[in-house]
């Protein structure tokens, strides 16, 4: 598998600002690599760097092996789809997947043919003559992404093309777009804020954070085995409990401090007695069982059931989110016990977050 | 006092204000057709007895308006044509780039439009004397005009091209144009409204022009109507008739084509002019 992104050292200074930190990204061709991180964490930096829209002020950055940094947007040949689509208001949707045809001197009849079959394959073919004013945002999505396929680009970035769309189309969406990718047998680079975008759609989750990566990988391998706190939080909906704790004498048990409640779960291997640990439990990995079966015993604070799982907060501090499959029969003000298995445990140091 | 009631009670505020407003604009046609000792009646008739339309056409005949109207053109349409081409590129690029010299800049020209006509034409005049502009005394005031308005009309049309999101020209760079490219095929034809209605304000002031005008062109076949209007004007005046029909003839094509694009010159200030 061939590289067709490269990203080697990549910095980017605004004045004192350094929005990108030392970033190092290959993307083989052909994957989905999806950047997610919260909001000013430089994902959306990184896809304009790629796109030449921004400049990057040290590293290397080649498409397709090609040295890149220097060379204007028009010379990548990249294709972006922007999260307010950008569509061109006094252009027909033709004209406006057409435009980057006609600037190449493609032929007038040529271009017509080819926003043709790109509509038919997007649904679009009897909204040609409209203009963007007229389109549903669903149509106008649709209309963002026709206008990058149309020109067989070296790779496609999307900034957070979704996030514009209600929620319902947004899932729609998201199917559309991977079975585009998987037609096309495109690059695709796409940047969003939404975890679950990143976990559904990509090969290869990218997850930054104040201008560095933090962890890369494929998007199971990131649930399963989140390299630091950030990571472990961040992916995963509902998000992971966190729970602070002490190392026991034996250095195999771990005191869990929920306020009032204590817990103590064993571990399957030595850690560093008195030392200081931040447990991470994913709520989908706590068993419900009744009181003083289970590893230890928490009061129900709320139950909120949506009829195939039940999210069960107990009134502990921190709050411990558990989620239980099918309807559950907890009651709120109930003490319940709570089983945890310790090779669904995920330890961090506490001080530095960093996975132990 | 319910809902209705006010409403007409502010509608016959409006419509008073309105009419003492436009009462001189009404009094200048009135009198135009007026005969001149009527022109002088005590009390002043709001009617013409008998309706002089012939002034009309002595008017136009004996103070040779066309040529006066034709200069006018000249200047008005030079200035925005001037002022056009620079002031585009320059409210772009002040509307594009932000920093403290764009800052800078800005005040400057908004300084530009502080300073009167009046006070600007002693050394606006001393200057094309030595240049040798006074040759050229149209080209001279279009200059001079130029340099009066451009800020008004930069400062408009920055307004507008801030309107169009940026957005839509990084597609345009992504999609493979140029960033003069992209100026021409995108930025360009949405801003246009914004552009083509300060165009017209500015015609519309150069039209009426008088002070560069004056005192730069001396000339009497190369001055145009405002500075015609003004020769009227002597210690003795009394054909107020004919000054006024001169000024209907003036004035009335631009207060025309006010009030078939006012809604479009109005929206044009105010939203941008697109959407």
């Amino acid at each position: 598998m061939t590289i067709q992104i490269e990203l080697r050292g990549v910095n980017k200074h605004y004045g004192s600002f350094h929005a990108l930190k030392d970033i190092d990204l290959s993307i083989a061709e052909g994957t989905f690599v999806a950047l997610v991180g919260p909001s000013g964490c430089g994902k959306s930096t990184l896809l304009r760097s790629l796109a030449g829209l921004e400049k990057i002020s040290t590293g290397d950055l080649k498409i397709a092996g090609q040295q890149m940094n220097g060379v204007p947007p028009r010379k990548r040949d990249v294709a972006m789809v922007f999260q307010s689509y950008a569509l061109y208001p006094h252009m027909t949707v033709e004209e406006n997947l057409t435009y980057s045809l006609r600037i190449r001197g493609v032929a007038k009849a040529q271009a017509k043919k080819a926003a043709a079959e790109v509509a038919a394959t997007t649904g679009l073919s009897h909204l040609l003559g409209r203009y963007p004013r007229e389109l549903s945002g669903g149509q106008r999505q649709r209309v963002a992404m026709s206008r990058a396929i149309i020109r067989h680009p070296k790779a496609f970035l999307f900034d957070e093309p979704l996030s514009n769309l209600d929620a319902a189309l947004r899932v729609h969406m998201r199917k559309e777009i991977r079975a585009l990718h998987d037609r096309l047998h495109a690059t695709s680079v796409y940047v969003t804020h939404d975890q679950i975008e990143a976990m559904t759609m990509a090969d290869h989750v990218v997850v930054m954070r104040d201008g560095i990566i933090e962890q890369q990988g494929k998007p199971l391998d990131l649930y399963d085995a989140p390299v630091n706190k950030f990571v472990a939080g961040f992916i995963g909906s509902p998000a992971m409990n966190f729970i602070p704790a002490m190392v026991g004498d034996d250095g195999k048990t771990l005191a869990l401090d929920l306020g009032t409640v204590r817990g103590i779960l064993t571990v399957d291997r030595t850690l560093q007695p008195g030392r200081k640990i931040t447990v991470g439990i994913r709520p989908e990995h706590i068993g419900i069982a009744e009181a003083g079966q289970g590893s230890f015993d928490v009061p129900v604070a709320v139950v909120e059931s949506t009829g195939f799982t039940a999210f069960i907060t107990a009134a502990t501090t921190p709050e411990l989110i558990v989620v239980e499959t099918g309807r559950s029969t907890v009651r709120p003000g109930d003490m319940v016990g709570v089983r945890i298995s310790s090779d669904q445990l995920h330890l961090f140091d506490d001080a530095t977050g960093v996975r132990v | 006092m319910n809902g209705t009631t006010r409403d007409r009670l502010m509608l016959a505020i409006a419509i008073v204000m309105a009419a003492i407003y436009l009462f001189p604009l009404y009094w200048m046609y009135v009198t135009t057709l007026k005969s001149g000792s009527e022109v002088f009646a005590t009390p002043p008739s709001f009617w013409p007895a008998s309706p002089q339309w012939s002034t009309y056409a002595f008017v136009w005949e004996s103070r040779n308006m066309g040529r006066y109207l034709w200069n006018s053109l000249v200047i008005a349409f030079g200035s925005v044509a001037l002022i056009s081409v620079l002031g585009v590129g320059c409210a772009y690029v002040l509307a594009r780039y932000r920093n403290a010299w764009v800052d800078v800049g800005l005040f400057l020209i908004l300084m530009l439009q502080v300073l009167p006509a009046s006070l600007m034409i002693t050394p606006i005049f001393v200057g094309f004397s030595q240049l040798g502009m006074l040759e050229y005394p149209r080209l001279a005031v279009i200059i001079a005009i130029a340099a009066k308005s451009m800020p008004f009309f930069v400062v408009l049309v920055r307004a507008t091209f801030m309107s169009v999101p940026q957005e839509l020209e990084e597609a345009a760079l992504v999609d493979g144009n140029s960033r003069i490219g992209a100026f021409f095929s995108i930025v360009l034809p949405l801003a246009r409204n914004g552009i083509l209605v300060s165009a017209l304000l500015i015609f519309m002031q150069a039209f009426g022009e008088f002070v560069y005008s004056k005192s730069i062109i001396q000339a009497a076949e190369l001055q145009p109507a405002s500075v015609g209007l003004n020769s009227f004007m002597g210690p003795n005046t009394n054909e107020w008739n004919n000054i006024m029909a001169y000024a209907t003839m003036y004035v009335t094509p631009i207060l025309a084509i006010f009030v078939l694009l006012q809604r479009r010159i109005v929206s044009g200030l105010t939203s941008g002019a697109l959407k």
